[in-house]
C-alpha cells in the first residue's frame, strides 16, 4: 500500500511519559520507540501486543489527546494537532453519561455538532433500532446490562458519521457469549460503510474474526515487529471463525511471534 | 434487572408458568412494600405519641418541671406566641434571614467553587487557605458580622451565608474535579466546545456533591440566623427564645424551638425533593433476590 491512500500515517513516533508524583517520583517512561504505520482508507486493522505496549497511546494520538515525543501523526493527509474531532473512539468503558438516558446519550454527539432536534431525534430512533435497543430509549445507563450499555456506546459513536472509528479494547469487559454477538453485530455495522476501523485487542480469535490486517507489537517500549494479513475471506462467520481451514495455521503463527514477546517479560519478572 | 431485561427482545417473554410466577411475586413485593411504609409511618407516631406521653408523666414526679416544662405547657405557650405575640410575624424575619442567607452562601459557593476547580493553578496558591478559613468555627465570626453589618436583618443574613458559603464552595470544588477525565476525553472527540463540556459533562458529574452540600446546609443557615438573632435582635424566633429564657420561661423557650424545627422541617423537604428530582439518573434500589 502506498502512503497516498492511507487516512492514518505514525510516522518515526517516540513518547516518552513522565510518572506523575513527588519531584523525586517523576521518573520518565519510553512507551513508543520510532513506530511507523500507515492505514489504508476503509480498512479493519487490530493493533495486538503485551500489555503496556503503548497500543493504546497509538490510538490516543490519532485522536489528538496525546501528542507525539517525536515524530508525527498525520489524518487524512494533515497533521494532527489538538482533538480529533472527525473520529470516533469507543473505549473499554462504555463512559456513557450516566444522567442521561439511552437516547440521550445516542443524541448527544449530534448535540455538540448543532443538529437540530427533530433531526436528532430521527436519526437516534433509527440508529438505536440497528442494534435493537427500541424500547429502552428512555432507561439511564445503569438500567441497561453491559451488552446493551456496549451497543449504546456504539451507535453513540457510529451516529455523527466518523470516517474512522478507534475502538481500545471495546469488548473487554463483557462475558464471552455477548462478546462474540457484539463482534457479529460490529462487522454487521461496519460493512459497506467504507469505514475506517482501528481496533486494539488482547483477543488474538477477535483480532483474525474482524481485521483485514493484524499489527504486532513488541513489548515495551513498543515498536512494530510484524504486520500480517488475515487470510480469511469477507463475509465472516464469527460463530464458526475456528472451523475456517486457514484459521489454526494463521493462529500458531500469530501466537508464536506473540509469545517470544511476553516469553521474554516473564522470564525478566521471574 | 432480570425483570427489565424480560420485557425487551433481549432475553424474551416469560410464557406459562414461569409468567404467573412474576406477575405473583411482583403483586406480592408491591404489597410488603405498602405494608412496610405503613408499619414505619405508623411506627414513627407511635413513638413521638409514647415520647410526649412520658415526657407529659415524668414532667412534675421524675424530672423538675421547671427545667423539662411538659408538653401541655408547651402547646399552650406556642398557642399564647401564636394568637399574642406574633409568632408567625417573627419566623417571617427568621425564614427570610435564613432562606437569604443561604441562597447567597450557596451562589457564592458554586460559582467561586467552580471557578476554582477549573482555574488549577490559582486553585493550588488558594488551596491551604480555603481548607484554613473552612477549619475556623464559622459561628465566632458572628460578633464581627454584627460589628459590620449592624442589628438589622443584613447582619443575620451574612452569618447565615457565611455558614453556608464554605461547605458548598469545598463540595463543588471535590465534585467538579472528581468527573471522570475519560468522560471528557470522549465528549471533546465527540464535538463538545468548552461550554458544552461544562454545562454537559462537568456540571452534571458534580451534582451529587452540590445537592449533598445544598442539603447538609439547610440547617447552618438556620443556626446562623438564630445565633445571630441571639446576639442581638428585636425580631425573630431567636429572640422570642433568647427572651423566654430571660423572663425563665421554659415553656415558652420550647415553644420557640419547636418553631423552629417546623421551619427546618419544611426547608429540608424541599430540598430533598430538589435533590431528588435532579438525581433521579442515579442507581438507588438493587435487584432484591425473592425466595
Amino acid at each position: 500500500m502506498s502512503a497516498n491512500d492511507a487516512v492514518i500515517e505514525v510516522r518515526d513516533v517516540f513518547k516518552v511519559f513522565v510518572a506523575q508524583g513527588d519531584a523525586q517520583q517523576r521518573r520518565a517512561f519510553l512507551a513508543l520507540h520510532d513506530v511507523n504505520l500507515a492505514i489504508g482508507r476503509g480498512r479493519f486493522i487490530s493493533l495486538v501486543g503485551p500489555s503496556g505496549c503503548g497500543k493504546s497511546t497509538v490510538l490516543n494520538m490519532i485522536a489528538g489527546l496525546v501528542r507525539p515525543t517525536e515524530g508525527e501523526v498525520r489524518y487524512g493527509g494533515t497533521a494532527v494537532s489538538g482533538v480529533n474531532t472527525d473520529i470516533g473512539y469507543i473505549t473499554q468503558d462504555d463512559n456513557l453519561l450516566p444522567w442521561r438516558t439511552l437516547r440521550e446519550n445516542v443524541e448527544v454527539a449530534l448535540e455538540f455538532r448543532g443538529v437540530p432536534a427533530g433531526q436528532r431525534r430521527e436519526q437516534a430512533t433509527r440508529y438505536i433500532a440497528m442494534v435493537g435497543l427500541n424500547g429502552f430509549e428512555h432507561h439511564y445507563p445503569h438500567e441497561l446490562s453491559g451488552g446493551m450499555r456496549k451497543r449504546t456506546a456504539l451507535v453513540r459513536t457510529l451516529i455523527y458519521e466518523p470516517s474512522v472509528v478507534l475502538m481500545d479494547e471495546p469488548f473487554g469487559p463483557l462475558d464471552a457469549q455477548t462478546r462474540v454477538i457484539l463482534q457479529d453485530e460490529l462487522l454487521r455495522l461496519w460493512t459497506g460503510t467504507g469505514k475506517t476501523i482501528v481496533f486494539v485487542t488482547h483477543d488474538l480469535v477477535e483480532a483474525i474474526a474482524l481485521s483485514d490486517e493484524i499489527v504486532l507489537f513488541s513489548r515495551a517500549p513498543g515498536t512494530i515487529k510484524r504486520r500480517y494479513e488475515v487470510p480469511l475471506p469477507r463475509p465472516r462467520d464469527v460463530f464458526h471463525i475456528h472451523a475456517d481451514p486457514r484459521f489454526p495455521e494463521f493462529y500458531d503463527r500469530l501466537w508464536n511471534d506473540l509469545r517470544e514477546e511476553i516469553g521474554v517479560v516473564q522470564l525478566e519478572a521471574s | 434487572m432480570p425483570a427489565l431485561e424480560a420485557t425487551g427482545r433481549l432475553v424474551g417473554y416469560p410464557t406459562g408458568r414461569g409468567a404467573e410466577l412474576l406477575a405473583q411475586v411482583e403483586a406480592q413485593e408491591r404489597l410488603q412494600q405498602e405494608a412496610d411504609e405503613r408499619s414505619t409511618t405508623l411506627g414513627r407516631i407511635v413513638f413521638g405519641l409514647a415520647f410526649l406521653l412520658a415526657w407529659e408523666l415524668a414532667s412534675g414526679r421524675i424530672l423538675d418541671q421547671f427545667f423539662v416544662s411538659k408538653p401541655s405547657h408547651i402547646a399552650a405557650a406556642l398557642w399564647a406566641m401564636l394568637t399574642k405575640e406574633a409568632l408567625l410575624y417573627h419566623m417571617q424575619f427568621t425564614v427570610i434571614e435564613a432562606l437569604t442567607g443561604y441562597v447567597i452562601g450557596a451562589g457564592a459557593g458554586l460559582i467561586l467553587g467552580f471557578s476554582l476547580a477549573r482555574l488549577e493553578f490559582v486553585y493550588r496558591i488558594v488551596e491551604p487557605y480555603v481548607v484554613a478559613f473552612y477549619g475556623i468555627p464559622r459561628i465566632a465570626l458572628a460578633p464581627l458580622f454584627i460589628l459590620w453589618f449592624g442589628i438589622g436583618i443584613t447582619s443575620k443574613i451574612a452569618v447565615a451565608a457565611i455558614m453556608v458559603f464554605f461547605i458548598v464552595l469545598i463540595n463543588t470544588i471535590a465534585g467538579i474535579r472528581s468527573a471522570p477525565a475519560q468522560l471528557i476525553q470522549v465528549a471533546r472527540v465527540m464535538g463538545a466546545t468548552e461550554w458544552d463540556l461544562v454545562r454537559k459533562v462537568i456540571f452534571p458529574a458534580a451534582t451529587p456533591f452540590i445537592i449533598a452540600a445544598l442539603q447538609i446546609t439547610v440547617p447552618q443557615a438556620m443556626i446562623g440566623a438564630i445565633v445571630g438573632e441571639f446576639i442581638s435582635s428585636n425580631r425573630g424566633v431567636g429572640h422570642l427564645i433568647s427572651r423566654a429564657a430571660g423572663f425563665l420561661d421554659t415553656p415558652g423557650l420550647f415553644a420557640g424551638i419547636f418553631a423552629l424545627l417546623v421551619i427546618v422541617l419544611v426547608m429540608n423537604y424541599a430540598i430533598t425533593k430538589l435533590g431528588n428530582h435532579l438525581m433521579r439518573w442515579s442507581p438507588r434500589k438493587a435487584v432484591r433476590d425473592v425466595p
